[in-house]
């Protein structure tokens, strides 16, 4: 996978976008994570990550319309890139191939400690 | 959602947020945020929704979000800055010569403003160390003499406990009196100063301790040193425990044991003690001494109050005491009392007479004055010499200006580049200047004039005014240079058309400037010095030459040591007194018909004072040998009547035309003018003549036995007079001199005066002539080549001399004219300020001083010709 350079906070906002779809706006998805994640999160948080992530060709964005609860300002709608995908996937896999490893892995380590 | 009743988002965050958030994203941000506030409110309290709003906000200012400000600009270029230091510590080096001139003359100027900075902060923190200063008041009144509201420092003796009993906001008081007495410890005897006062002196000035507790003062027979008395009698040992005997009077002593010893007092104080006894003692000092009595007066008495706010509550109930002490003492009515905070008592000095703080903070404030206006004219001097450096080597850095300008940077940068290029020249002779300050200007100062400022770098502004210092001056030094060198156009710049340095009417104006102020300090030198020379050979008034004096300490004493040098060959005449000049005067307040008051100085004497002392009588006659016969007359000065006269005329009338027969009334006793003196002074030249009377003293009242002797036989006179003294009164040590040392360090100090000053001088005269130095080689070094074509030409050394030597002689010529007034009248308003009696303003000193200036000048000058001359002109064409 090279150098993506995805940090694990950016990963879970990225999912979080794709996830949502059409409602990946600022809010929508701070109150998604922060149900999913049982914590809060800062709005700074949220908007630094999918700023660097947008930098880093992972997102896009256009505006969306404006509501009255927002005084009047529009929303930015987030979408995900097909190098995020791709990228995504990648993290996946990679994931997954470490999963299958483990059992012999736990069980070295179980031998190990005992 | 814009219901009026509907809370909104605080707005100073928003503010925050539209001020740092980048323009792109600043809408949806503010939406969200707006959103998330709205939802909020359905959860938690209004407060507590802006609450989090806020600090949301707070947390939104990351990196990636905010703009990219100025600031951030700026650092991103931090290449460019590291570059600026780079070139500026490589033309630092490159020009050792203009660098060292710089520096040089930088640091003597902050090494000035170092030793001012001690000065003045050694003169302003006088006193405030006491923790309680803004408590502790001074008791004071004020006497109406004259139309003129007068302020003592004395209090009546019963008005401190009164006002305890009184006032429960007052908690404690202090009074204070001081007498003179003999300390005698083993065989050792001294005449020392000892301060009766009340325990809770220590808590009012809390002078901390070295050895023993302040409490001890509680004990009747305990006595607290000073360290450096502790010094005196005991050496470095612990005194505490040893006893000491205090010798108030003949009949009269006591025992006291040493129960503390005071740590050495902070340089900037007004008030201390040598020796401190409980305030009781006084009754075994003088048995008759009566602390009831309204008539009598402490020397001081002290309140500390709960809160300095009370003070206005007390000041209105101070009437009372005025009407009590007023119908005791009805001679001497008070118009009303006062108080004044330790805080500032020293600052207020000047006014309070009679007050337990010396009244030397005038002198003092002047002396910051003065000092201050040397730091900026020394400031000036090396500044200008930085200007004119800059603006003469700037032909150099030209194409470096340039090749900056094309690459991009403009002016505001350029002036940057030169601004900080200056800052950091300054912050070298800084450094250099701190380092002079301390360990050469402040010790040479202090030594002077005799005191230590106990200047440390740990002093609170210090650094503060350092900062102040480096920017200042950087400003000053470097803004016109980065202006006039930042002006110029890239194109001609490059393409060798631009002309500077040289034709540059501000270096000349600058020169002519410095010149300026060489002269007033050069003049201020010689000045000071002329003084020197003109106080030692001032005529005091009186033959102060072969006169001794002794103080005696009672009638017994005087009869006992005349009889003794009554037979002295050498004594050609004896006088007893009760005051005697330059050491001791009473005053007293002369009535003169109807009804108008003088306060004058009073010198209680016998017939024979004036011809010991060498007195000229103008007018009248002396006293009569016989005691009595002159009860009730009197001798004044000359100054007296001419106050009299003067104010006479002022009315429209003639009074006093014949002196001789004229009453005046004493203490409603009259008084016949029988003659009048020549005026003489009193005290050192320091202060005006006074008006003055001489009375016959009562033999009982006779303290000083004064002696004429003949020429030349002054020191065989005061051995013998010593001896016998000592054969007399082995228990009480010798106290006299000759009349020439009355005034103590005067002349020394004069002769310092007059030390500083040339030291000053130099300073200028180096600063001002390096300056120039600098200016002519630049000067001269550009025009090698030119010189050289000449020189190949067939000129001779003189017509290149002229050359060079005209281009300054105007200038010179130009500076001295207005030099010369300038000086005259500063010079003249300084003398004036600084000393009642001074060598009259002449034009010798400026003659002098300006004579010394052209021969510094033209040394410099012809230096730098003669190297022109002796050069070859070969060389001078190869260049470049």
């Amino acid at each position: 996978m090279k150098k993506t350079k995805l940090g694990e906070f950016e990963e879970l906002v990225l999912l979080t976008v794709a996830a949502l779809q059409q409602d990946a706006y600022g809010v929508e998805i701070k109150r998604e994570l922060e149900e999913r994640l049982k914590e809060t999160l800062s709005v700074g948080s949220i908007q630094s990550a999918l700023k660097r992530m947008e930098e880093k060709g992972f997102l896009t964005s256009a505006f969306g319309e404006a509501t009255l609860k927002r005084g009047g300002k529009r929303k930015r709608i987030y979408y995900t890139t097909s190098l995020a995908h791709k990228v995504l996937r990648e993290m996946k896999d990679i994931r997954a191939g470490l999963w299958s490893a483990m059992p012999k892995l736990s069980h070295q380590l179980k031998v190990t400690f005992n | 959602m814009n219901q009026p009743n509907q809370p909104s988002p605080p707005t100073w965050p928003l503010k925050l947020l539209r001020f740092f958030v980048k323009k792109e994203y600043a809408e949806e941000i503010e939406g969200d945020m707006e959103e998330i506030f709205y939802d909020n409110l359905e959860k938690y309290t209004v407060r507590k929704v802006r609450r989090i709003y806020a600090w949301e906000t707070v947390k939104l200012l990351r990196p990636v979000l905010i703009k990219k400000l100025m600031v951030f600009q700026y650092f991103n270029q931090f290449n460019l800055v590291g570059n600026y230091f780079k070139t500026s510590s490589r033309s630092l080096m490159k020009n050792p010569m203009s660098s060292f001139i710089n520096v040089f003359g930088l640091s003597m100027a902050v090494g000035i403003c170092v030793l001012w900075y001690g000065f003045a902060t050694w003169v302003n923190d006088t006193d405030q160390f006491h923790e309680n200063k803004n408590e502790v008041y001074l008791v004071t009144f004020f006497i109406n003499r004259e139309g003129k509201e007068q302020q003592f420092g004395t209090a009546p003796a019963p008005l401190g406990e009164m006002l305890q009993q009184d006032y429960p906001q007052i908690k404690k008081i202090c009074r204070i009196n001081d007498s003179p007495v003999v300390i005698k410890y083993n065989e050792n005897v001294f005449h020392e100063r000892l301060r009766f006062v009340e325990p809770e002196f220590l808590q009012l000035f809390t002078f901390p301790l070295k050895w023993g507790s302040p409490s001890s003062l509680n004990d009747l027979n305990s006595i607290v040193l000073s360290e450096e008395m502790s010094i005196k009698y005991f050496g470095e040992d612990n005194p505490l425990g040893k006893t000491i005997k205090v010798i108030f009077s003949e009949s009269n002593s006591k025992e006291f044991a040493v129960s503390g010893v005071a740590k050495k007092f902070p340089e900037s104080r007004s008030v201390d003690f040598d020796f401190l006894i409980h305030f009781d003692n006084q009754k075994i000092a003088t048995p008759i001494y009566d602390g009831t009595d309204w008539r009598s007066y402490v020397n001081a008495t002290l309140i500390q109050v709960e809160n300095p706010n009370d003070i206005s509550l007390i000041q209105q109930g101070m009437s009372k005491y005025k009407n009590l002490q007023n119908e005791k003492h009805s001679e001497q009515a008070i118009s009303n009392f006062g108080f004044v905070s330790l805080k500032e008592l020293y600052r207020k000095s000047m006014d309070i007479r009679d007050g337990i703080c010396p009244p030397n903070y005038e002198g003092n404030t002047k002396a910051v004055i003065i000092l201050g206006v040397l730091t900026l004219f020394l400031m000036a001097l090396a500044c200008f010499n930085y200007i004119n450096i800059a603006i003469v080597t700037a032909a150099k850095r030209l194409k470096e200006i340039g090749v900056r300008k094309v690459i991009g940077a403009t002016r505001s940068k350029v002036i940057t580049q030169f601004l900080s290029e200056n800052i950091f020249v300054t912050f070298f002779a800084l450094l250099f200047g701190l380092a002079i300050g301390m360990f050469i200007f402040i010790p040479g100062f202090e030594q002077i004039n005799g005191f230590s400022m106990e200047f440390t770098l740990a002093h609170q502004n210090l650094w503060l005014f350092l900062v102040a210092v480096l920017f200042i001056t950087g400003m000053i030094s470097g803004l016109y240079p980065a202006l006039y060198i930042s002006r110029f156009e890239v194109v001609n710049i490059l393409k060798g058309s631009s002309k500077f340095g040289t034709q540059n009417p501000m270096n000349k104006i600058l020169l002519g400037f410095q010149l300026i102020l060489a002269c007033i300090l050069v003049t201020c030198a010689v000045m000071f010095t002329q003084n020197t020379d003109y106080v030692a050979k001032r005529n005091w008034g009186y033959n102060q030459n072969d006169a001794l004096y002794a103080e005696v300490h009672s009638r017994q004493a005087y009869e006992q040591l005349y009889a003794a040098m009554a037979q002295n060959p050498n004594v050609t005449a004896i006088a007893g007194s009760a005051n005697h000049i330059g050491k001791n005067y009473g005053t007293t307040v002369v009535k003169l018909p109807p009804n108008k008051e003088y306060e004058v100085e009073r010198l209680g004497v016998d017939a024979n004072y004036f011809a010991t002392m060498g007195i000229t009588l103008v007018k009248g006659r002396s006293f009569n040998l016989h005691p009595e016969a002159d009860k009730h007359s009197v001798i004044v000065n000359e100054e007296f009547l001419k106050n009299l006269r003067s104010h006479a005329i002022a009315q429209g009338q003639i009074e006093w035309e014949e002196p001789i027969g004229q009453q005046i009334k004493i203490d409603s006793m009259r008084y016949e003018v029988i003659g009048v003196v020549k005026n003489f002074h009193s005290y050192s030249f320091d202060s005006k003549i006074l008006p003055l009377i001489f009375t016959v003293a009562n033999k009982a009242d006779y303290h000083f036995l004064t002696l004429r002797v003949r020429s030349g036989s002054e020191p065989e006179a005061y051995a013998a007079l010593q001896t016998h003294w000592n054969k007399l009164f082995p228990e009480i040590p010798f106290q006299g001199s000759y009349q020439e040392d009355i005034w103590g360090n005067f002349f020394v100090r004069i002769q310092n005066h007059g030390r500083f000053w040339q030291a000053i001088a130099f300073i200028t005269i180096l600063i001002a002539g390096l300056g120039l130095y600098g200016l002519v080689t630049l000067n001269i070094t550009g025009r090698t080549k030119e010189f050289s074509i000449r020189k190949v030409l067939g000129a001779q050394t003189s017509h290149i001399a002229t050359g060079i030597l005209r281009q300054y002689f105007i200038l010179f010529a130009g500076s001295f004219l207005i030099g010369v007034p300038v000086s005259y009248s500063l010079v003249k308003f300084l003398f004036d300020i600084a000393y009642d009696y001074h060598v009259p303003m002449n034009y010798l000193s400026i003659t002098l001083a300006v004579s010394m200036l052209i021969f510094v000048l033209l040394f410099v000058v012809l230096t730098q010709v003669n190297k022109v001359a002796k050069a070859s002109p070969v060389n001078g064409l190869k260049v470049e």
